[in-house]
């Protein structure tokens, strides 16, 4: 407790007074199934893509070893593949926003308020919907925001429109809102976990000396829970880079985000010219990732004690 | 871990905190409630005539549900892919969680990066994935296409979402708790499996729900992993030609249904399990 | 139902089919089960209710090959009873892989062709699956049950190589524009009314870039809309451009064209064979067909047996029994699409579905040569790209 060497390696404590300088190799062996996973499963497949975006698709759809840069260019010399990636980053950015604000509460009721037992019932029942199918769950909202549906007819029949509205669904507005409902649970359960281990007898605390509620929350809770916080941002943000099949159903003419643009190539076997635009994407967020890694360190940085 | 919360834990802190804390009960409640509005038209549309899903209802029938018990296809569907989430929860979760320890505590000089390594999955769309891993499978494993190959796909894209989440709840964890109990005279592994892990199981359980929501309607990746099975997903999402019926929102009903129930039941159960065992230790 | 379908034809196998040899006449088992008068859906040509003839018991000899095969195809090329009859009276199982396009069958079947043994593709695939080497031709004529097809479905010569046929037709489709002719006027015959300004946001069609840009193309007076050169996808882009606004959002599948008909979000759409009554049996508005002036692209697809498959001696047999014209007419019911079986015509002719039939030119397959099939061409990459800078942001 006296060193700061207390916190040594591994998940076991260490006696106090001894030193962890070295570290043995066996502590490392935890993380040997993850990094198998990303190796085996993750970086060979890529590494197969990678080789291809650099290949020709030819008419037959053969991958031809003609080497190029053509199809990472393609992403900056046509004008709507970075186009499109802004509107994406937009969007990624305004529903990880929209689906944080709403998960806070309701994550932070949860866990103050709610028994344990309460609380694995009520995250169940939540998470449960979203085992059933997409597909399914979003034609029902189609039929409850279309122009004919549910909304429409209720707003109408209360008098709040005269006729009906084609706004809700079919534009980034309907894409905004899918994706937000899509990606609440993600949200909630990532700031339910990180909540979890926040004292609320400090506020307690906090109060004894003297701090309004709102300076409680903002000065107390947020730090601490700063990387859950962090990871739900990854946990929206992140995949939304990735989404295709929202923005088709609901997206309308003009709602593509930049993955339908990278999986329409995709689907027309054109595998070369597909995996270069995905690349290119990937890379760019990889690199502004790095670029903010300070703050998106999950270390052990302050040993308690 | 107790079942009873520390009433100080429930006390309003502020005088605001009771108007709060209703204000936080009402939304959660419509939280709730939106999350299943979609899936009352889902179970509704289970029940129409008309041999497409939607609206207008034209009439109420029980016959997709009696196409359902006699489609083998839809059934077998269903099985593998309860199947397949079922053993990605549990196996993400325990590589996620294990990998997540050294990651914190270890103090690797390449920890960020490793972490980095290990957000990248997510970032990339399904379809290249997908291919990705046919590729590996095929040409350097030299393996037959089942479901353990779409198993060990699924594995990719969860297992950093379990360990992103679990490396979270781990950052910042009272130490000291672990040293009174080295203190108290427990083993390591004492420790961490009376301890640690009880403490971060919130964590890994939202882990584990996380991969079951993502492995359990996932199609893309599915479809290039899979052999001669079929999983729901890849039933309903290649019914592009001519589009689904109302069966599958029969099926769907059916699952949430059963789900729920299990659930249900399983909390029952280990209430009164816990109430027994309490009352043998009078 | 179907099931009345599985009902009788238990019946009759119990009855005295089980013997090894011959094909039971057909004339003998329609004369034998009385025509049954269905319950009210038959009235309803829209319902899957084919007012059931026995469905017949394959010529395979029983005592022929048994097992299980893999099969890759797409939901309406066979329907659950049908499987079940064949695998209790033959002992033929199906392991059954869904199809979404095929592109992906292709370079699925590429990397692992021993875990299938037969695959269905659409036109112009089935070449490119043959001369990749990854399928087998076969003598068509040597099937029994292919004497039941349309002649010309058996000299397609796309599907005809030194070697033999290429796959075992199954059906097809053209595309065709649907339009509600309550709020559409007057009368359209071009794909130019989905290009009308006066429909903005009143059109819908597929989620698929390269057939996007083939329509366009057709509207553009492209001869081949698969192998455009660089000027044509460039018309075809503009057109796209124009269709753009009109749009009120790409389908993923049929189902979302049929909703945005039923719901009236949508008043022009295109779409395959039988939307127009998919929309009426869901309580939508009576919808018009027709087929572009300009021509149009379609699509027709076939059984292949794949090469190095473990299993493909099973191929034969069960062609010969799910084949069968009882079991394609009651696909038709089912589907509503144009099956290349040309006995199975006049069993819908008997079961008073003529007017069906005929409404979805089931005896006419030479549409086929008259639309421009689907498959891989040199454009469409192109057609792609264009796509992409049209729609996207």
């Amino acid at each position: 407790m006296t060193t700061e060497t207390a916190s040594g390696a591994g998940s076991a404590p260490l006696a106090v007074g001894s030193s962890p300088v070295r570290r043995p190799i066996g502590r490392l062996a935890p993380l040997v199934p993850g990094l198998l996973v990303i190796v085996l499963l993750f970086l060979v497949p890529m590494g197969f893509m990678l080789v291809f975006s650099f290949m020709r698709t030819d008419v037959n759809f053969n991958l031809v070893p003609d080497w190029n840069i053509d199809n990472y260019a393609r992403f900056f010399t046509v004008a709507t593949y970075v186009r499109t990636f802004l509107k994406t980053l937009l969007m990624a950015a305004a529903v990880t926003t929209a689906g944080l604000a709403t998960a806070m509460p309701f994550a932070y009721f949860l866990v103050r308020y709610v028994s344990p037992r309460l609380q694995r019932a009520i995250l169940l029942a939540v998470i449960v919907p979203f085992w059933t199918s997409y597909l399914l769950r979003v034609y029902a909202w189609q039929a409850i925001l279309g122009e004919h549906g549910a909304l429409n007819q209720v707003l109408q029949a209360i008098g709040l429109i005269k006729e009906p509205s084609a706004l809700f669904i079919y534009n980034d507005l309907g894409v905004g809102i899918t994706l937000w409902y899509l990606y609440f649970p993600f949200a909630a359960l990532a700031l339910y976990a990180a909540l979890d281990k926040f004292d609320f007898s400090q506020f307690n605390a906090a109060q004894d000396l003297g701090a309004r509620p709102d300076q409680a929350f903002r000065l107390i809770l947020l730090p601490q829970i700063r990387a859950g916080i962090i990871t739900a941002c990854i946990f929206v943000f992140i995949p939304i880079l990735g989404e295709f099949l929202t923005p088709a159903l609901v997206g309308g003419a003009s709602g593509s985000l930049i993955a339908n643009l990278v999986v329409n190539f995709f689907r027309g076997a054109q595998y070369a010219e597909g995996s270069a635009l995905a690349f290119v994407i990937a890379f760019i967020v990889t690199v502004v990732l790095i670029v903010f890694r300070r703050y998106l360190r999950v270390e052990d940085v302050v040993a308690r004690g | 871990m107790a079942e009873r919360i520390d009433p100080i834990e429930l006390m309003p802190v502020s005088r605001h905190a009771r108007r709060t804390r209703g204000l936080l009960a009402i939304l959660t409640g419509a939280m709730i409630a939106f999350l299943y509005i979609p899936i009352v038209f889902l179970v509704l549309f289970s029940f129409e005539t008309s041999n497409t899903p939607g609206l207008p209802i034209t009439g109420l029938t029980l016959k997709w549900y009696e196409t359902m018990l006699k489609d083998r296809q839809i059934q077998q569907a269903v099985l593998n892919s309860v199947i397949v989430a079922a053993i990605v929860a549990v196996v993400a979760s325990v590589i996620g969680t294990m990998a997540a320890f050294p990651l914190v505590r270890a103090r690797l000089r390449f920890a960020d990066s490793i972490r980095l390594l290990f957000t990248l999955p997510i970032m990339i769309p399904g379809a290249l994935l997908g291919i990705g891993l046919l590729l590996t499978f095929r040409r350097v494993l030299n393996v037959e296409l089942s479901l353990a190959t779409v198993i060990a796909g699924h594995l990719v894209f969860t297992v950093p979402f379990v360990l992103l989440i679990v490396s979270a709840r781990l950052q910042g964890f009272d130490r000291r708790l672990e040293w009174a109990a080295a203190d108290l005279g427990a083993s390591p592994g004492q420790t961490l499996r009376h301890i640690v892990l009880p403490l971060i199981s919130p964590a890994i359980l939202a882990g584990a729900l996380l991969s079951v929501t993502l492995s359990i309607d996932e199609f893309v990746i599915t479809f290039f992993t899979i052999g001669p099975q079929p999983t729901l997903p890849l039933y309903i999402y290649t019914s592009i030609k001519l589009g689904v019926s109302p069966e599958v929102n029969a099926v769907a009903t059916v699952i949430l249904v059963a789900t729920l129930s299990v659930f249900g039941a399983g909390s029952v159960l280990l209430r009164s399990g816990r109430r027994l065992r309490r009352r043998e230790a009078r | 139902m179907a099931d009345l379908i599985r009902d009788l034809s238990r019946r009759q196998f119990l009855k005295g089919a089980a013997a090894a040899g011959a094909a039971v006449g057909i004339g003998g088992i329609a004369a034998a089960c009385s025509s049954p008068a269905a319950p009210a859906s038959a009235a309803a040509p829209a319902s899957a209710a084919p007012a059931g003839s026995a469905a017949a018991v394959s010529a395979a000899p029983s005592a022929g090959p048994t097992g299980t095969f893999n099969w890759m195809t797409w939901v309406d090329h066979y329907y659950p009873e049908q499987l079940s009859i064949i695998q209790s009276s033959l002992g033929i199982g199906v392991n059954l892989t869904e199809l979404a396009d095929n592109a992906d069958g292709f370079t699925k079947l590429k990397e692992g062709s021993s875990q299938l043994d037969m695959i269905s593709g659409d036109a112009l695939w089935v070449p490119h699956y043959f001369e990749t080497g990854l399928i087998e031709a076969f003598d068509i004529n040597s099937l029994d049950v292919a004497k039941q097809l349309y002649s010309i479905a058996r000299e397609f010569k796309i599907w005809t190589s030194p070697a033999g046929y290429l796959g075992y037709p199954i059906g097809w489709s053209p595309v065709q524009i649907y339009y509600d002719p309550a709020k559409v006027s007057p009368t359209p015959d071009s794909w130019e009314v989905l290009l009308d300004p006066k429909y903005v946001k009143r059109v819908v069609v597929e989620n698929q870039p390269v057939e996007v840009m083939a329509y366009m193309g057709k509207f553009a007076g492209v001869k081949d809309p698969y192998n455009m050169s660089p000027d044509e996808v460039a018309k075809a882009k503009d057109l796209a451009t124009k269709l753009k606004p009109n749009l009120l959002k790409f389908a993923q599948q049929n189902t979302d064209t049929v909703a945005a008909l039923i719901s009236g979000e949508a008043w022009i759409a295109t779409g395959n064979l039988g939307t127009e009554s998919r929309v009426k049996q869901a309580g939508g508005p009576d919808l018009k067909v027709f087929t572009p002036k300009e021509g149009t692209i379609g699509w027709m697809d076939s059984e292949m047996t794949v090469k190095g498959g473990k299993n493909t001696q099973l191929i034969r047999p069960f062609l010969e029994a799910a084949e069968q014209a009882e079991y394609i007419a009651a696909n038709f019911l089912i589907n509503q699409r144009p099956l290349f079986n040309e006995k199975a015509y006049k069993l819908l002719i008997n079961q008073g579905q003529q007017d069906l039939a005929d409404r979805y030119l089931y005896n006419k397959p030479e549409t086929v040569l008259t639309m421009t099939l689907k498959g891989p061409g040199t454009s469409t990459q192109g057609a792609i790209n264009a796509f992409n800078e049209v729609f996207g942001a």
